[in-house]
């Protein structure tokens, strides 16, 4: 039984990074443009199938795959921002840019689903796997999770010992001062936007092996990713980590001992009395 | 004189105006009406299926002396409300007295009334649902076989062949997860089922529940699932984690291609039972499905199978019946008859479900073969 709870720690632990990964992004963009990304999921979607065609059809190795999966994903962020997110900022509505990213998110899954049809893949990723005892982790989950915690660890060193993370917390505090003072607020705004998809890019390269590739799986994943961006804080990203491997382990030892969907009702009962008592998040936000 | 010939060429006239009728009538294709979820895979894949057996039909010079099936297909969306309209359409426009086709179960049964006041033969293809054959019209005829069918022959294949210490259950949470898990707990009792677990429809990480699994000590692990990439996944996590039991069962007509290409090495051994695999050894079924395949590439599975019966049977009753509109005379043929398809001897019952022999089914080196 003690190796079956250990298994499920270990179980927890990687599909919670699965969700921090995701949440991370998402979370990044509220803080900085005060809006919700609903097109993040496709973002991710973008990374999966990037590295399904690099992998299967180019035959790039996996491991050199997702840099590059993350960087078409941070491009098509970079065209995101440009089109459908840049020229609706200025307006009194936040709505606008809501909808608009609403738009952007059919029209990606759309053309993927036009592109690609509906057919499942899968790739294998890091092969192999780490076993000790009776617990086995493999090696595509170890990856997971240590490109997560550096993942982190690179944003919280770059949004606090940087210029343009100095700049980042200024516009998010405030747009406008942060441009009476000098700094460029619509750069910072698209740096943030591309940085964001890249990393939504790099969750769907790392996942898309341990879930396989469906054009559905960002919209499977994104109701998760606003959960843990709500509960860790609107804009906190490591709020959203440490939010996001809670929610993976307490669904993994849950499993034990009720059914799934019960558990996941419970989880989701905790957004609520999270939203009443604490509705700045758990945590509060980092700026 | 003049009269004579004026008589010779009045007959001659109603001579030329009868045998050009005839040549109209015989030349006149035999319209048969399909709706189909044309927009998606599987819809499109089914319409390729049936379109191969109107061609082979016409190959060999049609039927009725001669005439040429013609297939009419219009989209119904997967939708009860387009599935009826696309029906309508086949009727009025289309003139068709033979209306076959859908994926979903609701679509056929938004459909059957309408069929039934036409008075037209219905030939759904894939539902499953035991309702679509329980109305009591006797024009109804169901390819595909039912979830009750299934879970019979699965049950006995489980308890003799298989013969659980344990059983651990995994489904998704839908009608398709639960009904196999009551069958299963009521086949087999409380005291022989394991851990039960179901994941919703979005899932994407099954590690924590094939754990559960695992732990429960479990010797036979059922999976209920209906969407391929997450049962494949699943049987891909139990892999991942080390859990090896004696026997991975999959539910009834789960195991197909594109499970064993998803779960990959981790697919080796699964069983089910099924109506149909491409590999079976008969003289029409490797016909179909070297034609199948020299034309799209891919081999047929079991809804391509069902969808090219589907025109091959009617055709066949219709010559049989020596008509393509008395859906009385057609009807009664299909009854009393037994038919050959690519998955072996079909007959119908009196409901119009057709029967034919179910089989186990399991992966050999990434093969799908029956037992």
């Amino acid at each position: 039984m003690s190796d079956g709870l250990l298994q499920q720690l270990v179980n927890g632990l990687s599909a919670g990074m699965g969700y921090a990964l995701v949440a991370m992004g998402l979370t990044l963009i509220f803080g900085v443009l005060h809006v919700i990304n609903f097109a993040h999921g496709e973002l991710y979607l973008v990374g999966g199938l990037g590295t399904v065609l690099l992998v299967s059809h180019l035959g790039v190795p996996y491991m050199a795959a997702v840099p590059i999966a993350a960087i078409l994903a941070a491009t098509a962020g970079w065209l995101m921002s440009q089109i459908a997110v840049r020229p609706l900022l200025g307006r009194r509505d936040p709505s606008a840019v809501m909808l608009s990213t609403y738009a952007v998110s059919l029209l990606i899954l759309q053309t993927v689903l036009w592109a690609w049809g509906t057919a499942p893949f899968r790739i294998a990723g890091v092969e192999g796997s780490l076993e000790i005892g009776a617990l086995i982790i493999s090696h595509q989950r170890l990856t997971l999770i240590g490109v997560g915690l550096a993942m982190l660890l690179f944003i919280e060193w770059l949004l606090r010992r940087t210029r343009y993370g100095r700049e980042v917390r200024a516009v998010a505090q405030d747009a406008f001062a942060a441009h009476a003072i000098g700094i460029d607020v619509s750069r910072v705004r698209t740096m943030a936007f591309v940085l964001s998809a890249g990393m939504a890019g790099v969750a769907g390269a790392l996942l898309v092996p341990i879930t396989l590739f469906s054009p559905l799986m960002g919209q499977n994943v994104i109701i998760k990713a606003f959960v843990v961006v709500v509960l860790g804080g609107m804009g906190s990203v490591s709020g959203a980590v440490l939010l996001g491997i809670v929610l993976g382990l307490l669904e993994a030892l849950l499993g034990s001992v009720m059914t799934s969907g019960f558990a996941s009702a419970l989880i989701y009962s905790l957004l609520i009395v999270a939203l009443l008592f604490r509705p700045q998040g758990l945590l509060k936000t980092v700026r | 004189m003049r009269i004579k010939v004026k008589k010779i060429a009045a007959i001659g006239a109603a001579l030329t105006m009868a045998l050009s009728m005839a040549t109209s009538a015989a030349a006149q294709n035999i319209k048969l009406g399909m709706t189909m979820p044309t927009k998606t895979l599987l819809g499109k894949q089914a319409v390729q299926a049936a379109e191969l057996a109107v061609e082979m039909i016409n190959a060999k010079g049609g039927i009725l002396n001669g005439r040429k099936i013609e297939l009419v297909v219009y989209d119904d969306g997967n939708s009860p409300v387009e599935g009826v309209a696309a029906s309508q359409r086949l009727l009025d426009r289309d003139k068709v007295k033979v209306i076959m086709g859908q994926i979903s179960s609701t679509v056929a049964l938004a459909v059957l009334p309408l069929a039934k006041v036409e008075d037209v033969i219905f030939m759904p293809i894939i539902p499953k649902h035991n309702g679509v054959t329980a109305t009591g019209y006797d024009k109804v005829f169901r390819l595909n076989s039912t979830v009750a069918m299934d879970g019979a022959v699965f049950n006995d294949y489980v308890a003799t062949q298989i013969n659980p210490t344990k059983i651990t259950f995994i489904g998704e949470n839908s009608d398709f997860g639960r009904l196999l898990e009551t069958s299963l707990s009521t086949a087999f009792g409380k005291s022989k089922m394991g851990f039960v677990g179901f994941y919703d429809l979005k899932q994407a990480d099954f590690n924590s529940l094939v754990t559960d699994a695992r732990s429960s000590g479990a010797d036979t692990l059922v999976v209920g699932g209906a969407i391929v990439e997450q049962y494949a996944n699943l049987v891909r996590a139990a892999r991942e984690i080390g859990f090896r039991p004696r026997a991975t069962v999959m539910g009834a007509g789960t195991l197909n291609r594109r499970f064993v290409e998803l779960a990959g090495p981790a697919s080796e051994g699964a069983v089910s039972v099924d109506i149909y695999v491409p590999t079976l050894d008969t003289p029409l079924n490797r016909d179909f499905v070297t034609r199948y395949k020299a034309k799209f590439g891919v081999d047929p599975e079991k809804i391509e199978a069902l969808a090219f019966e589907a025109p091959w049977i009617i055709a066949q009753a219709m010559e049989r019946a020596g008509t393509a509109t008395d859906t009385k005379r057609i009807a009664d043929v299909l009854h009393s008859n037994s038919w050959e398809a690519p998955r072996g001897t079909v007959t119908f019952d009196k409901t119009g479900q057709a029967l034919s022999k179910s089989f186990v089914v399991h992966v050999k080196d990434g093969q799908i073969l029956r037992n």
